[in-house]
């Protein structure tokens, strides 16, 4: 006679029930410095209401978040405020890049624009758009959840580069 | 059209015209009149003087804007390259007056307006960051908008779209990139 599971036990790895439990509990740090920051707000409000993934809790201090979603232009004068908030994150954490000027510079192609933040960044998920509809940003929500759901960050191969320099 | 603070006599002229030009007889370069605001192109060397008249002597005591143009290029000659545009505003009449300094194109020199003006201190330091025009006087002459060690002023005409390399040159990228 087969040994029967009792129906009220799951076996799993501690690491993959935190990582389930990080994954639905993400807390953004919104880098809203344009237009795109606009979509941003309009999809974590009541309308498009991203606590429904557990993203409500929004810190404005990057020492208690570990979702950075940059959404808007970001200038050479920026960037360096930018990195020592992504610095200022406990890991693990993760970055959205939102719109076409944050993952490419857009249409800014000028002296004072950088063009891309993942030169300086590791971007875990990039929304095109001008601005991106909110149904996008929440599925780079959903493409960052999958990746905390299964440990993965592209913050490690970041912090070796940094660490060489 | 209820909001009209003033009304010109086009037959004698608005007063702060005919005060000017009687003060500055043979001294400004062009005075004119653009709908309700009247205007004053100056030499550089002119200029702290007619701006110390407009505000002592004619109640002109808010600055509104501070700008400048870089007039190379520009299809009628001007007298000299830059202009830079103080707009005033008297608030008792509602009076607008745009006074226009050129300066020349080498080594741009104008004398700062803070003394006058308190709000002109972060104005000057942008139009001295975006077009290098050196304000003498100025408390605090250094950039505002762009990074420390940018080397040029990008909003003077035949500066590259794309800029000289300072995106390539910054900083930030030498350490991530390089
Ligand atoms: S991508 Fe478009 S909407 Fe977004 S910040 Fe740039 S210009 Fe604004």
């Amino acid at each position: 006679m087969a040994v029967e599971k009792p129906f009220d036990i799951t076996t799993t790895t501690l690491e993959s029930a935190i990582n389930w439990a990080r994954s639905n509990s993400m807390w953004p740090m919104p880098f809203g410095v344009a237009c795109c920051a606009i979509e941003m707000m309009a999809a974590l409000m009541s309308k498009y209401d991203a606590s429904r993934f557990g993203s409500e809790v929004l810190k404005f201090s990057p020492r208690q978040s570990d979702l950075l979603i940059v959404s808007g232009r970001i200038s050479l004068k920026m960037m360096p405020v930018l990195m020592r908030i992504w610095e200022q994150m406990p890991e693990p954490k993760w970055c959205i890049s939102m719109g076409a000027c944050a993952s490419s510079g857009g249409v800014f192609d000028t002296y004072a624009l950088i063009q891309g933040i993942d030169q300086f960044l590791p971007v875990d998920a990039y929304i095109p758009g001008c601005p991106p509809r909110p149904e996008a940003f929440i599925e780079a929500l959903m493409v960052v959840q999958e990746k905390a759901r299964e440990g993965k960050a592209s913050t490690q191969a970041y912090t070796e580069k940094a660490q060489q320099v | 059209m209820g909001n009209a603070l003033i009304v010109f006599d086009p037959t004698t002229g608005p007063p702060i015209a005919q005060r000017v030009q009687a003060q500055f007889e043979g001294r400004l370069l062009r005075g004119y009149q653009e709908g309700l605001q009247q205007g004053f192109d100056v030499t550089a060397e002119v200029a702290p003087s007619l701006l110390a008249f407009l505000r002592n002597d004619l109640g002109c005591t808010c600055l509104v804007d501070l700008t400048a143009v870089d007039y190379a290029k520009y299809p009628e000659a001007q007298p000299a390259r830059f202009g830079v545009i103080y707009i005033l505003l008297c608030p008792e009449t509602g009076a607008r007056v745009k006074v226009r300094a050129f300066v020349a194109d080498s080594a741009p020199r104008l004398a700062t307006a803070v003394p006058l003006f308190a709000g002109a201190d972060w104005a000057e330091r942008e139009v001295f960051d975006f077009f290098g025009i050196v304000f003498e006087g100025h408390p605090n002459l250094k950039r505002i908008l762009l990074p420390d060690g940018y080397r040029d002023h990008p909003l003077r005409k035949g500066y590259p779209l794309r800029g000289k390399g300072e995106r390539a040159d910054f900083e930030v990228y030498r350490a991530f990139t390089g």
